[in-house]
C-alpha cells in the first residue's frame, strides 16, 4: 500500500490513514455473513433455518414511541406483543390480556393479563410493564409520536400484578382497538436501564422474535424467542417460531430485490417492480402475495386557504372530472388495487361502500365543465393548478392519467412529484399560505380505526387544511361514543360531511408496501389484517 | 515542495469549509425539517410540542447561528448524533467509510487497468478496427447510466450465471459493484490515454529511439508509456472524486453498506447532522487524496517544480 506509506510520513493520524487501515482490516475478511442453504426441492418443510426478508428501506427506530413508519412498526410487530389482537376478520380478541372490561360510562378500561409471560431478558411481564409502557407513551417529556392515539388518559393504575386499569378524562372509543395495534406494543420496564440505547441497539419485549443486532440501513437480525406463547395472534403455531432466525435486510433498488429473490439469496421481498409481476407469476420458484385490508387509503385533499379550492365548486369539479376506474386500469395490473369510496378503507370499522357510494362523485365531465363555467372558467380561461404526489410504485402513472382527464374539462394541472416527507411538509406549507398558485394533492394514510379521520381533519388538522366547527363536533362524537352501533352512525356522519363538502375525495386502496413475493420454499407466510407480515407459522421447505 | 504542500493543505481546508457552508444552506432550502418529517403523519404532537423539539435541537435559531454552533462542535471532534436514533454520527460514518473506500479504490484500479490498456492499444493500432471498436465501446460506456449497468451485470452474472451474489457488503460481493463503477469510468480514461499516447507517439524522441535500434517493446514501455502516463496520473485525483460520487448510486443498487447509502437515507429523513457529517467526511477524503496524488505527480514528473 504505497499510499499508506506516504500518509504515515506526511499526515500521520489523518482520517484517511485511519480509514485505509480499517479498509485493510476489513479486506482481511473479518466479515460476517449469514448463509442460507436451500434444501433440494421436494423435501418436506423442516424446522429451523433462516429467512431473509428484503425491504426497500429501514426502520427509523425500534422504539414504538419514536416513529410511525410502516417500515418501523412491521418490526415492532415481531419484537413486541400487544394487550389485544386483531383476528383474521379484523375483530378484536384477547392477547397478552386474557380479558378486558370497559366501564359503563366509557372512562375506565381494565385489563387482566395472562400469567407466566416473560420478557426476552427473562424478567416477568406484568401490570408494571403495561403501566411503564403507557406512562412513557404519554409522557410530555418524551415526545411520543403516538401520544394522541392513546387518548385522554388521566392515570394508569396497577391494581395487582396481573391487573391494570386505564382511567380517561372522557370516554375514548378508539382505545380498545388501539390496544391491538403495533403502535401500542408493550415494552418491558427493563428497557428503562438502556437509556438512549433503547430502540437503537437493544429492545426488550415479549414478542415472537428477540433483537440480536441492528446495523442501521443494512440489516436487523432477530432470533426466535423460545418462550413465546401464542394467545390471540391469528396464527396456528401455539409456541415459538419454527424458524431460528429472521433477518430483515434493506435493498433499496426494486430490481436488485427481485434478482436476490430469483437467485435465492433472499426468501421474501416487499414491493417487487410492478412491471415484472408477470415474471414472478410465471416463475414456479416464486409466489406473489397481495395484502388486502391494509387500512390504506389514497385520496385527494385540497389547499383551501386560497382560491379556487376554497370554493366547493372547484373541488367538486375536480372530483367529477376524474375517472378513477379508468386510471386504475391504466396504472395497475388486475387485482392489485381496488376503488375505494369511503374516506376510511376496507377492513376498517365503519367502512361501508354502499353508504359512501351515495355521496361519491361519479365521472361526469359535463357537470365538471358546468361547475367551472359557474366560477368563470372556460375555454379562454382554464384553471391553473398544481397536483402534488409522493413517489412510489405506480402513483405517478395514476396522476398522469388524472392530469389528462382534468385537461379535458379545462383544468391545467402541473404535476409535482416528491418523496413523502417533502410532500407532508409541503402540503402543510401550502395550507398556511393565502397566496400563490392553487394546489391539491394525492395523499395516503393508513390506520386501523376510523379515528384516522379525527387525526386528519379535527382542527388544527394534520396538515392545517380544511377545518370547520361542525366537522370538529362530528369528529368528537366518533371519539366519545363507545357503543358500536352509535359509533358507526357517528362515523357515517363524518364521512358524509367530508364527501358532501368535497374535502376528502377517496380514490383507491391499498397502494403502498402491499405487494410481497416469496420463494415457494417458504411455507406458512401470512400477511395479517392491516398489512402485518407474520412469521410464526413459517417453515422452509 | 514543503511550501507548496502547506499551500495545498490550506487550500484544501478552505474547500472543506466552503463545502460545509454550501451544504448547510442547501439542506435548509429543501422543504421540511427533520422534526416536521418525523412527526408529519402523527397527529399526536401538538404544534407547541413540535416547537419544543425544534428548540431542543436548536432548529429554531437562524441558520448562521446553527452553523456556527455546529462548526464549534465539529472543531472539538463532535459531529453530533442522528436525529432519529440518537446515534453518534461520527461512529456511523467511520464504520461505513472503509466499505466506501474499498469500493472506490477497487473501482479505481479497474478503471485504470481497463482504461489505460484500452487507450494504449487504441492509440498504437490507430485507425484500425481495434481502435474503432475500443472507442465505440468507450462512447457506450460513457453514455450508459451507472445504475443501469449495475442492473445489467446483476441480471447476467447473478441471476443467469449465478457467479456472484446480488447484494450485501463483503468481499464476495465486491466484484459487481466495483465492475459497475470501474467500467463506467474506464471509458473516459481510455479516451484520455489514447489522445495522450497519440501525442507521445508522434514526438521526435520516439523516432530517435526507434532509429537507435531499440526493440519495439522497449520503445513503447520506456519512452511512450512513461510519458503518456503523465497526463493520466494527473487525472487520478479527479477520477477518485468520481468514484466517491458514483459510489453513492452504486451502493444503492447493490445494497452495499457504505456512507453514500447512509447519506441518501439521511437526506430523505432530513437528518441534518448526518448529512453534514457525510459531506464533511466526503470532502475531507477527496481533498486529502487529491493532495497526495498531486505530490505523487510531482514525484513522477521531474519537470514539474512547485512554488
Amino acid at each position: 500500500m504505497f499510499w499508506q506509506f506516504k500518509l504515515r510520513k506526511k499526515t500521520a493520524r489523518s482520517l484517511l490513514g485511519a480509514a485505509l487501515t480499517a479498509l485493510l482490516v476489513s479486506a482481511c475478511g473479518n466479515n460476517q455473513q449469514t448463509t442460507t442453504t436451500s434444501p433440494s426441492p421436494g423435501t418436506t418443510a423442516t424446522e429451523g433455518g433462516t429467512l431473509i426478508w428484503a425491504r426497500y428501506g429501514d426502520a427509523d427506530s425500534l422504539d414504538p414511541h419514536r416513529t410511525t413508519t410502516t417500515l418501523s412498526w412491521q418490526i415492532f410487530d415481531q419484537i413486541y406483543d400487544t394487550l389485544l389482537a386483531f383476528d383474521d376478520n379484523g375483530e378484536i380478541v384477547p392477547n397478552l390480556a386474557r380479558e378486558w372490561q370497559v366501564s359503563d360510562d366509557g372512562t375506565e378500561v381494565t385489563f387482566v393479563l395472562n400469567e407466566g409471560i416473560t420478557c426476552h431478558d427473562g424478567t416477568p411481564f406484568d401490570a408494571n410493564d403495561v403501566k411503564y409502557t403507557a406512562d412513557r407513551a404519554i409522557d410530555s417529556q418524551n415526545p411520543s409520536v403516538t401520544r394522541g392515539a392513546w387518548g385522554p388518559i388521566e392515570t394508569v393504575d396497577v391494581v395487582d400484578p396481573q391487573t391494570v386499569r386505564f382511567r380517561f378524562q372522557s370516554p375514548f372509543a378508539a382505545f380498545v382497538s388501539f390496544m391491538a395495534d403495533p403502535f401500542a406494543s408493550m415494552i418491558c420496564d427493563s428497557n428503562q436501564e438502556l437509556g438512549n440505547q433503547f430502540g437503537v441497539s437493544q429492545a426488550v419485549g415479549t414478542g415472537t422474535w428477540q433483537l440480536v443486532s441492528w446495523t442501521r440501513g443494512d440489516e436487523i437480525v432477530l432470533d426466535k424467542n423460545p418462550d413465546y406463547v401464542r394467545y390471540g395472534r391469528p396464527v396456528q403455531n401455539e409456541g415459538a417460531a419454527y424458524l431460528d432466525r429472521l433477518v430483515v435486510r434493506q435493498i433499496p433498488e426494486a430490481q436488485t430485490r427481485l434478482a436476490g429473490l430469483q437467485t435465492g439469496e433472499v426468501q421474501l421481498i416487499v414491493n417487487p417492480p410492478l412491471d415484472d409481476l408477470d415474471a414472478i407469476r410465471g416463475d414456479s420458484n416464486l409466489e406473489l402475495h397481495v395484502a388486502e385490508n391494509t387500512g390504506q387509503n389514497f385520496f385527494f385533499e385540497f389547499t383551501v386557504s386560497r382560491p379556487p379550492f376554497n370554493d366547493i365548486r372547484a373541488r367538486q369539479a375536480v372530483a367529477h372530472a376524474i375517472d378513477v376506474d379508468a386510471a386504475l386500469r391504466v396504472a395497475f395490473d388486475e387485482g392489485l388495487v381496488e376503488r375505494e369510496r369511503c374516506p376510511i378503507s376496507r377492513g376498517v370499522f365503519g367502512n361501508d361502500q354502499e353508504f359512501c357510494g351515495q355521496y361519491s362523485y361519479e365521472h361526469n365531465p359535463d357537470r365538471a365543465r358546468q361547475l367551472l363555467a359557474e366560477m368563470g372558467y372556460g375555454a379562454n380561461r382554464p384553471m391553473e393548478v398544481i397536483l402534488m404526489t409522493s413517489t412510489g410504485d405506480n402513483r405517478e402513472r395514476m396522476v398522469q392519467v388524472f392530469q389528462s382527464q382534468l385537461a379535458q374539462v379545462g383544468i391545467n394541472a402541473k404535476i409535482e412529484t416528491m418523496d413523502i416527507g417533502t410532500l407532508n411538509a409541503r402540503v402543510k406549507q401550502e395550507n398556511e399560505r393565502n397566496t400563490g398558485i392553487s394546489t391539491f394533492d394525492m395523499m395516503d394514510w393508513a390506520w386501523f380505526d376510523p379515528d384516522i379521520l379525527y387525526q386528519l381533519w379535527h382542527s388544527p388538522g394534520a396538515y392545517s387544511g380544511y377545518q370547520s366547527p361542525e366537522l370538529d363536533a362530528l369528529l368528537e362524537r366518533t371519539r366519545t361514543t363507545v357503543d358500536a352501533t352509535q359509533r358507526r352512525e357517528a362515523v357515517n356522519d363524518v364521512m358524509e360531511y367530508l364527501l358532501m363538502n368535497a374535502v376528502h375525495i377517496p380514490l383507491y386502496t391499498p397502494g403502498s408496501l402491499w405487494v410481497y413475493a416469496t420463494r415457494t420454499q417458504v411455507q406458512g407466510f401470512k400477511i395479517g389484517p392491516f398489512n402485518r407480515p407474520v412469521f410464526n407459522d413459517v417453515r422452509l421447505q | 515542495m514543503t511550501r507548496y504542500f502547506i499551500k495545498r493543505l490550506l487550500g484544501g481546508l478552505f474547500t472543506i469549509w466552503i463545502t460545509t457552508i454550501a451544504v448547510t444552506l442547501l439542506i435548509h432550502l429543501v422543504p421540511g425539517d427533520p422534526v416536521q418529517i418525523m412527526y408529519a403523519q402523527s397527529q399526536s404532537t401538538t404544534p407547541e410540542q413540535i416547537e419544543q423539539i425544534r428548540r431542543n435541537l436548536g432548529l429554531d435559531r437562524p441558520i448562521y447561528e446553527q452553523y456556527i454552533m455546529y462548526m464549534g462542535r465539529v472543531l472539538q471532534g463532535d459531529l453530533g448524533t442522528t436525529i432519529r436514533g440518537n446515534q453518534p454520527v461520527l461512529d456511523l460514518l467511520l464504520v461505513r467509510l472503509p466499505n466506501t473506500l474499498l469500493l472506490a479504490v477497487t473501482s479505481l484500479i479497474i478503471t485504470m487497468v481497463v482504461g489505460v490498456t484500452a487507450g494504449f492499444f487504441a492509440a498504437y493500432k490507430r485507425g484500425t478496427w481495434i481502435d474503432s471498436t475500443l472507442m465505440t465501446g468507450a462512447i457506450l460506456g460513457i453514455s450508459v447510466p451507472n445504475f443501469w449497468l449495475g442492473l445489467m451485470l446483476i441480471s447476467i452474472f447473478s441471476v443467469r450465471l449465478g457467479w456472484f451474489p446480488v447484494s450485501g457488503t463483503n468481499l464476495n460481493n465486491l466484484v459487481l459493484p466495483a465492475l459497475t463503477l470501474g467500467l463506467a469510468n474506464a471509458a473516459s480514461v481510455s479516451r484520455l490515454t489514447r489522445s495522450s499516447m497519440l501525442d507521445v507517439l508522434s514526438q521526435d524522441y520516439m523516432r530517435t529511439a526507434r532509429a537507435k535500434g531499440l526493440a519495439e517493446t522497449l520503445v513503447l514501455s520506456r519512452h511512450a508509456f512513461r510519458n503518456g502516463m503523465i497526463n493520466v496520473v494527473n487525472m487520478l485525483g479527479l477520477q477518485f472524486t468520481y468514484m466517491m460520487g458514483g459510489a453513492i448510486v452504486v451502493e444503492n443498487v447493490f445494497a452495499w453498506n457504505g456512507i453514500g447509502r447512509l447519506a441518501i437515507q439521511s437526506i430523505f429523513q432530513r437528518d441534518y447532522p448526518t448529512i453534514q457529517g457525510f459531506i464533511l467526511i466526503f470532502a475531507t477524503v477527496v481533498v486529502i487524496v487529491s493532495i497526495v496524488l498531486d505530490l505523487l505527480y510531482a514525484w513522477i514528473d521531474p519537470r514539474i517544480t512547485y512554488h
